[in-house]
């Protein structure tokens, strides 16, 4: 990872909506992320949290309204949106056959790294998330809190302005949960994090402003305190309560 | 080029992660060895026979011209070899996108530098790459029956060109299945079922009206092959196997599209 941190980059969201086919899943959604932000997007299953990262990038094209990234729009635009991104998903999303600095050299390769560059970016993501030690082995030997420092790793090579963050303890055992939320705090830095999660307890410890997501409607938004620290959280997966 | 030189590497280092690559060079390599042998062994046998006295011997002028080393062992392995490519290439290519997307790493694809112009290329060009490979495996035995019957290395290159062609036909045809489904299970069944019919469409004949058999019969693969194995490369039978590229890009690119936009 550079030693220096990137500004974060900001995105901004206006009446997005998506469907599939007649059935909508984002309705209408007004959001903005300031640069340098930690933004946490919450949400039960099926809210809508991954269908609005795979429009933020790029993924997925809008049914209607516009999202950029610094101005950018991930479709038009796509390349300068996805030079500013750095994705990490959950640990399924990887491919086990590879060895960790393959995958690495991989990730930085697809990222436009090269040559001396891309060798000094792996020595360092390995060096900064602990995997040495494992770099020749393949990821899917790796017990899962391994696997999501590799996943971590790859998206910082590139030392991207925007850290996306979707479920990124799933799966975890509390211990690998903790380390894989130090890491993230640690590493984000000055970058804008957008986390995409319906662990509250990750969303307090990780964000400073939270937007909720229910059955595809903004339900509330505001800072994490405010959101969560009254009543009861859940009522808003639930839809029950309009926010801010 | 960077991002596109990454993703080939990418793709054949997963491709080799698996058991179905060395599986399938296995195959092709022990096919080739085994059909050569086997067809070597009955041209002697025959030889054989014409040799012995009670059939008047080689001198005797009785060896007919279709008792040669390219008829009797070199056309028949190179046919069968074909017929293995029908049955071992739509199990490489099953997972080329199906598993990517089965995975979900297809996402992590979408978010680098990538276009998808590049991803569609990058794939074929891994895919293109394994079926060289594979063929290449094959060659020693060939070889050696053209290089003894004195056929020359001009016809063993033509050959050569053919299955890479009918090589990169089917694997056009295994990596669009792929592309329209998250299960290899679904991309291999319908490339296997596309290819059987693509190959040859002698099958169809009795089906059809004679007009209409002769009209789709240039379109089988079989045929544009029959013409490489006999030493003849023709421009018309490379751009044949050529439109199955372009059309395997432009269908790949289709499915990434409606991906994004379903």
């Amino acid at each position: 990872m550079s030693n220096t941190i990137r500004r974060g980059a900001a995105i901004e969201v206006t009446a997005l909506t998506r469907r599939f086919g007649d059935r909508p899943v984002l309705v209408d959604i007004n959001l903005g992320i300031a640069a340098g932000e930690s933004f946490g997007l919450l949400g039960a299953n099926g809210a809508g949290k991954t269908t609005f990262i795979r429009l933020l990038t790029g993924y997925l094209v809008p049914s209607s309204g516009t999202v950029t990234v610094d101005g950018f729009s991930p479709i038009s635009d796509a390349r300068a949106v996805h030079e500013r991104i750095g994705f990490v998903a959950e640990t399924s999303r990887l491919y086990p056959e590879l060895r960790v600095r393959g995958f690495l050299r991989f990730a930085g390769g697809v990222r436009g790294l090269s040559g001396a560059p891309l060798r000094d970016a792996v020595d360092r993501a390995l060096a900064r998330f602990t995997l040495e030690d494992v770099a020749l082995r393949p990821i899917g030997n790796l017990s899962k809190g391994y696997q999501q420092r590799v996943n971590l790793a790859q998206a910082f090579l590139h030392d991207p302005a925007l850290l996306i963050v979707d479920e990124p303890t799933a799966g975890l055992d509390p211990l690998q949960q903790a380390e894989v939320r130090r890491e993230l705090r640690e590493a984000a830095g000055a970058r804008t994090v957008l986390l995409c999660t319906h662990d509250l307890s990750e969303a307090r410890e990780l964000a400073t402003r939270v937007a909720v997501l229910s059955r595809g409607r903004l339900v509330a938004c505001g800072p994490t305190a405010e959101i969560l620290g009254s009543g009861d959280p859940l009522a808003l997966f639930r839809g029950q309560e309009v926010g801010a | 080029m960077t991002a596109l030189r990454a993703l080939v590497r990418k793709e054949l280092a997963v491709l080799f992660g698996s058991p179905v690559a060395w599986l399938t060079l296995a195959a092709i390599g022990l096919v080739t060895a085994l059909l050569f042998f086997d067809h070597l062994r009955v041209y002697n046998q025959i030889l054989f026979l014409y040799a012995s006295s009670t059939m008047g011997g080689f001198e005797s002028d009785t060896v007919p011209a279709y008792v040669n080393l390219r008829d009797q062992v070199f056309l028949p392995v190179m046919e069968t070899l074909a017929l293995t490519l029908v049955g071992l290439v739509p199990l490489v290519t099953m997972g080329v996108f199906a598993e990517e997307r089965a995975r979900g790493t297809d996402e992590l694809l979408a978010t680098t530098l990538l276009t998808p112009n590049q991803i569609v290329a990058g794939k074929l060009i891994a895919t293109y790459g394994f079926i060289a490979l594979a063929l290449g495996l094959s060659f020693v035995y060939p070889a050696t029956s053209i290089v003894r019957s004195g056929l020359g290395l001009p016809h063993l290159l033509a050959v050569y060109l053919g299955l890479f062609g009918l090589g990169i036909a089917l694997a056009s045809v295994g990596v669009v299945c792929s592309a329209f489904t998250s299960s290899q299970l679904i991309a291999a069944i319908s490339a296997y079922a596309i290819a059987f019919v693509l190959y040859d469409f002698r099958w169809m004949a009795q089906f059809l009206p004679d007009a209409a058999a002769q009209a789709i019969d240039p379109l089988s693969m079989h045929l544009r092959f029959g013409a490489f194995a006999e030493g003849l490369v023709r421009g018309a039978d490379l751009a044949y196997f050529a439109g199955y590229v372009l059309v395997a890009f432009a269908l790949c690119r289709l499915a990434l599209d409606q991906a994004r936009v379903r």
